[in-house]
């Protein structure tokens, strides 16, 4: 990830955050090609709650406004809480369904309270890793209204966009399509889920949004010529 | 003349010398200050784990970064 090597996102970075980084999938190499691979990233409170995630590589200057985001409206979060943790909760995911309405000209209404589900790993709602083992369900995103009508150019702007940075077909509660690309569906998923446990969200995000497979096998490396360079060592 | 070569020569050379160690040593600091692992600029913490403790300690986020292959080698992410 080349936003990674800017110094400006590091010095932010160190600041105010602990890195860490985990291999949740695979890829294959063929020749010198690379096949699928990708990555997330995800802003956390220490006990694993997601505040926010960024879904596949950025670049630097994206990167840094998302980690400022984060920061900036946890600290307005906190405050405007007074330590009450469903507020906060409530306080992030509403802040989740503004960025979509004003960045890609949605309306999503915030899940701001979680009813208790018992959670069914071992029906088909799951993602599994390649031995049928159930990682994450597979969670439910919030309700799309349709688009706003007051952002109207912003909306046209952001379906042109999100066509370019290949977006994926979203209904709303009427049945119509929308074009979003990989952030925007992520504020959608965190409208609904934000400050859930990391562990629960990461199957949405990589297999849900990214459209990776969650694995813990090697790379795996495929000659399709296996013939060329063979006769160079002769 | 040749008094005069037989003291400044060396000096020329040593000032030669001397010169790119300063420049070096000036660049390096710098160099130092973003740093981090595996050709970025930031510092990662053995396991997401680890961030969360030390997270904790300094009252800070965590920021956990999900990837394919193998994130030390960079061929192979």
């Amino acid at each position: 990830m080349n936003a990674l090597a800017n110094p400006e996102v590091g010095k932010y970075l160190e600041t105010y955050f602990v890195c860490a980084f985990q291999r949740v999938g695979t890829f294959r190499i063929v020749g010198k090609a690379k096949q699928g691979g990708n990555v997330a990233t995800y802003f956390c409170a220490p006990d694993g709650r997601v505040l926010h995630a960024v879904a596949g590589p950025v670049d630097a200057a994206t990167f840094l406004r998302e980690a400022k985001w984060v920061v900036e409206t946890a600290k307005k979060g906190i405050e405007a809480a007074k330590k009450d943790g469903a507020s906060f909760k409530a306080f992030m995911r509403t802040a989740h369904a503004e960025r979509l309405r004003n960045e890609h000209g949605l309306i999503a209404e915030a899940v701001t309270f979680d009813p208790p589900d018992p959670q069914d790993n071992d029906g088909a709602l799951t993602y599994r890793d390649p031995s049928g083992r159930p990682l994450a369900p597979v969670l439910r995103p919030p309700p799309i209204d349709g688009p706003d009508v007051k952002f109207r150019l912003q909306l046209e702007a952001a379906a042109a966009k999100a066509a370019q940075d290949g977006a994926a077909l979203l209904r709303d509660r009427h049945g119509r399509g929308w074009a979003l690309n990989n952030q925007g569906r992520v504020h959608v998923l965190m409208a609904a889920h934000a400050m859930g446990q990391i562990e629960k969200l990461y199957g949405s995000v990589f297999e849900g949004i990214l459209g990776e497979r969650i694995s813990t096998r090697p790379v795996e490396v495929v000659n399709p010529f296996p013939w060329v360079g063979r006769d160079a060592k002769r | 003349m040749r008094a005069y070569f037989r003291w400044s020569l060396p000096a020329v050379m040593m000032l030669g010398l001397t010169v790119p160690c300063q420049a070096d040593a000036v660049k390096k600091p710098a160099n130092n200050a973003v740093c981090g692992d595996y050709g970025t600029s930031v510092h990662f913490e053995k396991s997401p784990s680890d961030a969360a403790r030390r997270a904790l300690k300094e009252e800070k986020l965590v920021c956990v970064l999900h990837i394919s292959g193998y994130f030390e080698d960079p061929d192979y992410t």
